[in-house]
């Protein structure tokens, strides 16, 4: 990471001057919070960082730091942010976007950014719902199973009124499965908690995955606030998050979600480092030329 | 074997046809390395089946003293190792041809209009392995197989009255390592074979090849290798692609020698990744490239759109195949112009580009990455499959005579000045920060924006802004359009003009000195930018000759539509989407009868 000691960064030097444009009470505004204390704690120099996000009302987040963002198309954060990362080793790079974004649409860029194992920090705003659409159901969500016997309920859930056919994803289980070198999960409703673990990611080096329950007040009534207050716990102090197996078992429990450090594989391979040793082999100090190339076909 | 034959030059079409993965293309590759050193210039064709092993293969090598500018029309010798190559590709070969056949597995049907030579090619090949057998230890000689393809080089070379000398020494050259029994039983197939047409020449008509003194070296290179080292010449950097039939091989030659260049190459999760990380790598200051083919030039069109909207300079290369869906994989095509051009939804600025041959591959893709550069947009590459995969000799490129662009980027004092990432300009174009820039920050976004980059969604702001953006088209237009046309035959009033793109140039350039010859007045465009389209010239073009002939390789006639939606000319569509290229005579034909009717 490319931190600079010269000038101290106050959070609000990461405020870009636009408005957020999510709704009162969104759980997106605890993140970017959340977010702006952890860049600061961590320093990062606004010119050698760049946002990077896919599409949603999550995805809408670049535009509010005052860094070098990168709003791109639906799902595809994760490629993009791969590209800087590998173009330009030296910055920062956080990835930002929606459960649907990430588990959806990109959700077979996930496993893949867990092999290349980039030092990213890839924050999910996760509200188990489609929220720019209005209101249907996303990969996480956890609306009661389709049944015949079910409600015609069109209000909450436009696209599923008798119910949901599918069964949500553990997007936690998931990323350790992939072995995404660094898992946890956040709530914005504990903004202290939320910045400590933003920290640890984005000091992490190696891909970093944090899952954050960001309530939508607008479309999703029942995983709200008081839902996640609720059905969350902090990680026992005793859990190892370096035990794969241990953390496994953490993310497939029933009886809540745990917020807080669940899997940490350190010293992780990462293509970054071997791109940046396999041009090492090669001679730096004299440019190749393509004569050489030509060579072999004559 | 052509008319020149009388004097001693050479102009001579040879085709192989064999069971795919049993040596027909490394008797191909054989026969091109031993005519180009013995000065010939070269121009393959090759078509495979899809599948790995299995399946008919032809290749077909021309070799001529002096340019050849197509694979040439009729075979005058035809290589037919099995029977069912000889039903599928037999009536390529000319009136009065040669046929050699393996007659191993099968005998044609006599026809006096050929000649035939019987080359028991497999029993051959056997013999000259048992011969050293007893010299190689056990594993080795399972793995050993009976040397096929240098019987029939032998017998080839023979049957041009070419010297076997060379390919000798190549013989030495290549299995110099894998020791002494191993060369020898090579040099003996190679005399076996020759020794196999000597007996059957008496009375009969042979082809003959004779050398050419080279001035200088020639690089023996298909269309996707020059495509590669011209991308690296470019200054590109960043490579991500997925592999995909026929666009493969520029990502396997680059993954080897950019990273001595200092560049990353990533063989993506899928095609949407591959342009993803290109463009990321692009915003983020290198000049980044993906390469693809029809399926996967669908998949990025998403992210072309958003390259265009948010103004990101990347090259997308499309190594076009045939037909639609997975259509035809392995074959040629010219189908994918209509996706390069319209594959977005609404609209948003990208230049498409087309390389003519393989050494114009080389240019062309170095001026696909100023372009792209210079007008802040994606750029896309129509390259086809003939093209890219086909060996010709070609003189090396002068390195001397590149020239590269580089992004207009903001000044400090222009940043601190209060930066504008998307200022409305006179050109379009608008300095480009990239992250690292002290006081430069923004956010790029696909979303409708303003100067600085932050969304707006007012009707003014958007005509403005989308404005402001395809106006750097027409700054494209009139700064480069020049520079992307050929002009061809007759330079004044002609009977018949032709318009056309891509790698149909050198086959229409022989149709048409071939009617030239016989008195006819032709005129030749070839377009290397489609878009945007460089109309004045086309219109100028057109208004000098009587009818105008538009020959592609698509099912619609995509070019001549293009034409029609832009220009006042009246065309002659001309277009077939079989998988295979143009030969030089069904050009021809439809010259003659269009200036005669």
């Amino acid at each position: 990471m490319a931190v600079t000691n010269i000038v101290q960064h106050a959070p609000k030097d990461y405020k870009s001057n636009l408005k957020p444009i999510w709704c009162p009470g969104c759980g997106d505004f605890g993140v970017l919070n959340a977010l702006y204390k952890a860049m600061s704690i961590c320093n990062l120099d606004p010119d050698n960082t760049v946002i990077v996000s896919g599409i949603g009302c999550s995805s809408r987040l670049p535009g509010f730091v005052a860094t070098y963002g990168f709003h791109g198309v639906h799902g595809r954060v994760l490629p993009v942010a791969t590209g800087i990362k590998v173009a330009r080793p030296e910055l920062n790079v956080i990835a930002v976007g929606g459960d649907g974004d990430g588990y959806s649409i990109g959700g077979g860029h996930l496993p893949h950014a867990a092999r290349r194992n980039p030092d990213i920090t890839y924050l999910v705003m996760n509200n188990n719902t489609y929220g720019l659409t209005k209101g249907q159901v996303s990969p996480t969500s956890m609306v009661p199973l389709a049944s015949v016997q079910a409600k015609l309920d069109p209000k909450r859930w436009k696209t599923t009124p008798y119910g949901m056919f599918e069964e949500p994803l553990n997007p936690i289980a998931m990323a350790i499965a992939y072995d995404v070198s660094f898992v946890a999960r956040g709530f914005s409703y504990k903004p202290n908690q939320l910045t400590d673990l933003l920290v640890q990611a984005i000091q992490h080096k190696g891909f970093a995955l944090i899952d954050t329950f960001s309530p939508c007040p607008t479309f999703n009534q029942d995983q709200t606030d008081d839902f996640y207050k609720d059905h969350t716990y902090d990680v026992p102090e005793d859990h190892d998050p370096t035990d794969r197996v241990r953390a496994f078992e953490l993310a497939l429990r029933t009886d809540g979600f745990p917020i807080g450090v669940i899997y940490k594989h350190e010293n992780k391979h990462s293509m970054i480092e071997e791109q940046a040793a396999l041009k090492r082999r090669f001679p730096q100090d004299t440019p190749p030329s393509l004569e050489t190339v030509f060579k072999k076909y004559h | 074997m052509n008319p020149q034959t009388a004097t001693s030059t050479t102009d001579v079409v040879i085709r192989l046809v064999g069971e795919s993965g049993e040596g027909t293309v490394s008797l191909g590759d054989l026969l091109v390395q031993m005519f180009t050193a013995m000065g010939l210039d070269i121009y393959t064709f090759q078509t495979f089946p899809a599948e790995i092993k299995g399946g008919t293969v032809m290749y077909q090598v021309r070799a001529r003293s002096g340019i050849v500018l197509s694979h040439g029309d009729a075979a005058d010798v035809l290589v037919a190792l099995n029977s069912e190559g000889f039903g599928l590709f037999g009536d390529g070969l000319r009136e009065g041809g040669i046929l050699v056949y393996n007659s191993d597995v099968f005998t044609p049907k006599p026809d006096p209009s050929r000649t035939d030579y019987a080359l028991p090619i497999t029993t051959l090949a056997r013999t000259e392995k048992e011969k050293v057998r007893h010299e190689i230890e056990g594993e080795a000689l399972k793995r050993l197989p009976a040397p096929v393809n240098i019987v029939g080089l032998g017998a080839l070379l023979r049957l041009v009255d070419a010297p076997l000398l060379p390919a000798e020494q190549y013989i030495r050259d290549l299995f110099g390592r894998k020791g002494d029994a191993i060369v020898r039983m090579n040099i003996s197939a190679l005399h076996t074979g020759a020794a196999c047409i000597a007996e059957q020449m008496e009375g009969k008509r042979t082809p003959h090849v004779y050398p050419v003194e080279r001035p200088s070296p020639v690089l023996r290179v298909n269309g996707n290798q020059m495509l590669a080292m011209g991308a690296i010449a470019a200054g590109m950097r960043f490579y991500a692609g997925y592999p995909i039939t026929p666009a493969t091989e520029i990502m396997e030659v680059l993954a080897k020698e950019l990273p001595a260049f200092g560049g990353d190459v990533i063989q993506a999760e899928d095609e949407i990744a591959a342009l993803g990380m290109a463009i990321g790598a692009s915003y983020a200051g290198k000049k980044a490239m993906t390469a693809t083919s029809g399926p996967g030039l669908s998949l990025m069109v998403e992210q072309i759109n958003l390259a265009g909207q948010a103004e990101i300079p990347v090259v997308i290369v499309d190594v076009q195949r045939g037909g639609a869906s997975t259509g035809l994989p392995t074959k040629t095509s010219q189908g994918d112009l209509n996706i390069a051009l319209y594959g977005v939804h609404n609209e948003s600025p990208r230049i498409v580009i087309a390389p003519t041959s393989i050494e114009d591959t080389f240019w062309t893709i170095i001026e696909a990455f100023n372009l792209a550069e210079a007008y802040q947009c994606p750029v896309i590459v129509l390259s086809e499959q003939a093209l890219g995969t086909r060996i010709c000799t070609v003189p090396p490129p002068d390195l001397t005579k590149v020239r590269t662009v580089n992004r207009l980027m903001p000044t400090l004092e222009e940043r601190q000045a209060g930066y504008l990432r998307y200022r409305d300009t006179d050109t379009g174009v608008s300095p480009m920060a990239i992250p690292g820039m002290e006081k430069g920050a923004y956010t790029t976004t696909g979303i409708e924006h303003d100067e600085e980059g932050n969304p707006g969604y007012t009707p003014e702001l958007a005509t403005k802004m989308k404005a402001k953006r395809f106006r750097k088209l027409e700054t494209c237009n009139r700064e480069r359009g020049a520079d992307f046309v050929h002009f061809w035959g007759d330079t004044g009033e002609a009977e018949v003009g032709i318009i056309a793109f891509g790698a149909t140039e050198g086959v229409i350039r022989e149709a048409t000195e071939r009617a030239r010859a016989e008195g006819f007045r032709v005129a030749h465009l070839h377009l290397k930018m489609l878009n945007p389209l460089p109309v004045e010239i086309v219109e100028e073009f057109g208004a000098r000759c009587h009818k105008i002939l538009v020959p592609e390789l698509n099912w619609s006639g995509q070019l001549a539509n293009w034409l029609r939606v832009n220009t006042s000319l009246k065309l002659h569509k001309f277009h077939k989407d079989e998988g295979i290229p143009f030969v030089p005579n069904e050009i021809y034909q439809q010259i003659i009868a269009l200036a005669t009717h």
